[in-house]
């Protein structure tokens, strides 16, 4: 047995197990304990994959002719890493108290937990896929085993996962009429044979594969346009689900995108094809729909006054970064795109289990609707800072790192406005976690909240193992920078020189570990002014004066609402929901159509049809 | 460079920069004295608030987050002078660069965000939401000016970037090399310094000091240290970025006192602009400028 053989059945076991044995209250913590053997079947991979050698697995099948195959590549890898981890630490997440809530509260944790184990299976077998055929079947289960996870909240939930499948099967069918155009050329649908006949292909065939290709994986990466349906519908699944989702799931898109546009078409090969009417060409347009995805999104985000929401649209605009480091695709961006899909992971997963701890505790995520925690859930509100520091790309962070490379990629393939529009989603980042973890932790405590205590230690384990990740990485970047370097190789980008504090070039270089040092340092300094000034009396949380009134706790004083006002002032006009009106235009002429037809079929009598059709078939025969 | 030579300057840097923005807090309010006919205060005296603020009876703390707010945003500038070269000592610079001291600049500015958070004041919040929108607006042109100088240098370390610049003489300076991004940046740093007309945030009359309204005794203290060290590193930014940083330490401060006397002189000069006033300005004509300056200089 490979290991990849022993990894894919362990992780179906897993399914199995949950399947058969998921109801039983134990069932949550051994699956926990499942995918730290299927992170330790991974890691067994890991010489193998140093010496960038694939890892097969042994079972082939043969569909309509066609040899199916998997293999694990550096890139597979890093990405399973990545979902592994997330699987692991959801799951933790879910196996204590908060399962025991949820079960209570009428939520079905059978399914929650079936449906993550299935989405973990089902991206293990799409990123092991060895061919064309393989990534689309990986593809579609990947597809329903997140639609199975969107539903289990019901509700609202519903109406999401819904919007999502509608766009993912709109995805899926560009994806196949992609396949076929390939098949019709290449006569089969192994990688090697694609790269082939890529070549010979005129440049409005690859212009039309790009389009197909790109616009199918977009819709999972959640790119501009097609990012309506994500915020909703990770944010309604429920805690573990929508952490998983936020981490990992939407870069699947990311992955098949390098898979097929950057090993099989290449990216030179992109800046070939140019856009009708414009200066730009194809590879230009891609860093473009980066720059709008980080930017739009971003200020959705800072609109929302639900956490949840909140995080997910920037799970979107955060994906415009790693898009826009890989189609630079110098050895900096592209290290900087990749390793940004571990940080922004790691990010992602910790914020969302620190807002669901709070949801857990006060039974809200409503940002108007909390405040002043941070006395009542320190811990909760650690792993916050240190996510929305990492998400908001601030050293002594990992976000920061990966954020660095891609700024300094643009900075030396001189790309000014790109280079803009990356730092103006940065800047709007700030500013909304600023409000995130302001709204939640800080400011006024409510009366209702007095007596709010920290999470319980199965939600906060895996949030201090994020907080270390978190940290460590972005002191010592090198230790995921080998990784990335890996899979550079792996789909012939060029690879980054890394050292363990981050790079040295010629043009400026960045050591984590004298900036993080130094950084320290300044803290005991600032510390030891601090400590060293009069002594301080502490006042209780709920003693305030505001502009010399004095207001009990019932008065609710804490400023929430239109948080940045000032700036809203300004740009509010400017949020004229064009996306939202394309999607509605679209589905109302769907509807008109259909019920045209429909009435077309019900009105009519039938000898009408059989009228029509011979008179055209005559016509046809006779001329 | 040996370990002792590089522990000494990381020591002497921010104790320099410390000392230098005190001159230059005096230097603030000398200007604001002769604008207005007074006759201002005497030299020992930005020491004399800052020992006076540190040893105050009434130290009133909302807890631990307010305590360590503080400490970040003194800590924060403490590590950025490390990376911001001088005549003499270039510290760590060649192992961030600019790109990492614009973000380790921000580092301070959060940890006051946080501090001001949990005093739980309503005035102190609506400071800290204005004081990241003003951010928002100066950081356009700013990273603009950011972009042109390292590709017009091609470079983010800022040894070099001064070094490239006095190796040519004063025709080799950035603002010679870059007015139009010269003048976006001037106006950047007049935003970034959050002096008159652009200190909406804390808008005395109106939110009560904003960030400042819950910060008595030592808290006030580190807000005192805190401008110390950003007058000092706005100033010596702009210097390094266009006016050839320092080749002695007397052209250095020289360069470095002028450069910070211009928004000062400014500022008293205007009445104060509304955020989205300040928003509309800091993405119009900066930007205008920077972009234009850019297009000059990659062209």
């Amino acid at each position: 047995m490979t290991p990849l053989d022993e990894l894919l059945l362990f992780s179906g076991l897993t399914l199995v197990f949950l399947l058969l044995l998921g109801r039983f209250s134990y069932a949550g913590k051994v699956a926990t304990v499942f995918y730290g053997g299927q992170l330790l079947f991974l890691a067994k991979m890991a010489d193998r994959i140093v010496d960038g050698s694939i890892v097969t697995f042994s079972l082939q099948v043969e569909l309509f002719g066609q040899q199916m195959s998997w293999r694990f590549d550096a890139l597979s890898w890093f990405f399973a890493v990545i979902t592994l981890g997330a699987g692991l630490l959801s799951s933790w997440y879910a196996s204590g108290e908060w399962g025991e809530r949820f079960r209570r509260r009428g939520g079905n944790l059978w399914l929650l937990n079936v449906a993550l184990a299935a989405n973990v299976f089902s991206m293990l077998i799409l990123l092991g896929s060895g061919d064309l055929l393989a990534l689309f079947i990986g593809w579609e289960l990947v597809s329903w085993a997140s639609f199975l996870l969107m539903t289990v909240a019901g509700g609202r939930a519903i109406q999401a996962a819904m919007r999502y499948i509608t766009y993912a099967m709109s995805g899926a069918m560009a994806i196949l009429a992609g396949i076929v155009l390939l098949w019709s050329h290449a006569g089969g649908l192994q990688y090697g044979q694609i790269i082939e006949v890529i070549p010979q292909l005129s440049q409005a065939q690859v212009w039309l594969l790009v389009a197909l290709f790109g616009s199918g994986f977009a819709v999972k990466m959640g790119l501009l346009p097609f990012h309506l349906w994500q915020a909703a519908a990770y944010a309604e699944t429920p805690g573990p689900g929508a952490a998983f989702f936020g981490a990992i799931s939407a870069r699947m898109g990311l992955y098949a995108i390098i898979l097929v546009l950057v090993q099989l078409i290449g990216l030179a090969r992109l800046s070939e094809l140019m856009i009708p009417f414009t200066f730009l060409d194809m590879r230009d347009l891609w860093a473009w729909i980066a720059v709008l995805t980080i930017i739009l999104p971003t200020y959705i985000a800072l609109r929302q006054s639900d956490a949840r929401y909140l995080l997910a649209w920037h799970g979107i605009g955060q994906g415009g970064y790693m898009l826009l480091g890989l189609v630079m695709g110098d050895a900096l961006g592209s290290a900087g795109g990749l390793l940004h899909v571990f940080n922004y992971a790691t990010n992602q997963a910790v914020l969302f289990f620190a807002v669901f701890a709070v949801m857990f505790r006060t039974g809200t995520a409503d940002l108007n609707k909390l405040g002043g925690l941070i006395t009542r859930m320190p811990i909760s509100f650690f792993a916050m800072l240190v996510g929305i520091i990492g998400l908001a790309g601030l050293p002594p962070m990992n976000g920061f790192v990966s954020k660095w490379f891609v700024y300094r990629s643009l900075m030396i393939e001189g790309e000014p406005l790109l280079f803009l529009g990356a730092i103006i989603g940065t800047l709007g980042t700030i500013l909304s976690v600023y409000k995130l973890i302001h709204n939640t932790f800080l400011g006024q405590l409510r009366v209702e909240h007095v007596e709010v205590r920290e999470a319980p230690w199965s939600m906060v384990a895996p949030m201090i193992i994020l907080m270390l990740l978190i940290f460590a990485t972005g002191v010592a970047p090198g230790l995921v920078l080998d990784w990335v370097a890996l899979v550079q190789s792996a789909v012939g980008l060029p690879v980054v020189e890394n050292t363990l504090g981050g790079v040295e070039l010629a043009s400026g270089s960045l050591d984590m570990l004298w900036v993080v040092g130094v950084l320290f340092a300044g803290f005991g300094i600032g510390a030891l002014l601090f400590y060293s000034g009069g002594r301080t009396r502490q006042v209780h949380q709920l003693d305030n004066y505001a502009g010399g009134h004095f207001l009990t706790a019932e008065i609710r004083y804490h400023y929430s609402d239109n948080f940045y006002a000032g700036l809203m002032h300004l740009i509010r006009p400017w949020y004229r929901g064009s996306f939202v009106w394309l999607e509605s235009t679209l589905g109302s002429l769907l509807g008109i159509a259909a019920s045209l037809i429909q009435r077309l079929y019900g009105a009519l009598h039938p000898s009408i049809y059989l009228l029509v059709t011979v008179v055209v078939t005559l016509t046809w025969v006779l001329l | 460079m040996s370990i002792q030579t590089l522990l000494m300057e990381l020591v002497l840097m921010p104790l320099v920069a410390f000392v230098v923005g005190l001159f230059m807090v005096l230097m603030l309010r000398r200007i604001g004295a002769k604008l207005q006919r007074r006759v201002g205060p005497p030299v020992m005296q930005p020491l004399y608030d800052i020992v006076k603020l540190y040893g105050k009876k009434t130290q009133i703390s909302h807890g631990w987050m307010h305590d360590i707010g503080i400490v970040m945003a003194v800590g924060g500038y403490v590590a950025a002078e490390t990376l911001l070269p001088v005549p003499g000592m270039d510290g760590i610079a060649d192992k961030g660069g600019l790109v990492t001291l614009v973000y380790v600049m921000m580092i301070p500015s959060l940890g006051l965000a946080l501090g001001v958070g949990q005093c739980a004041n309503p005035n102190g919040s609506i400071g800290i939401a204005r004081a990241l929108t003003a951010m928002l607006a100066y950081d356009v042109p700013f990273v603009i000016v950011v972009f042109g100088v390292a590709w017009y240098f091609g470079t983010t370390n800022l040894v070099d970037i001064i070094a490239i610049q006095q190796a040519g003489g004063v025709a080799g300076w950035g603002a010679t090399a870059m007015p139009l991004l010269a003048i976006a940046g001037l106006f950047a740093l007049q935003g970034m310094l959050g002096k008159q007309p652009f200190e909406i945030y804390i808008a005395p009359a109106e939110i009560a000091t904003g960030p400042m309204v819950e910060m008595s005794g030592k808290y006030l203290g580190g807000l005192f240290v805190m401008q110390c060290f950003q007058l000092y590193t706005a100033g010596v930014l702009y210097v390094s970025l266009f006016l050839g940083g320092g080749e002695n330490w007397l052209f250095f401060l020289l360069k470095v006192f002028a450069v910070v006397a211009i928004p000062m002189t400014v500022a008293f000069l205007f009445p104060r602009y509304k955020t989205e006033q300040m928003i509309r300005l800091m993405w119009k004509w900066p930007v205008m400028i920077g972009l234009l300056g850019l297009a000059f200089v990659m062209h």
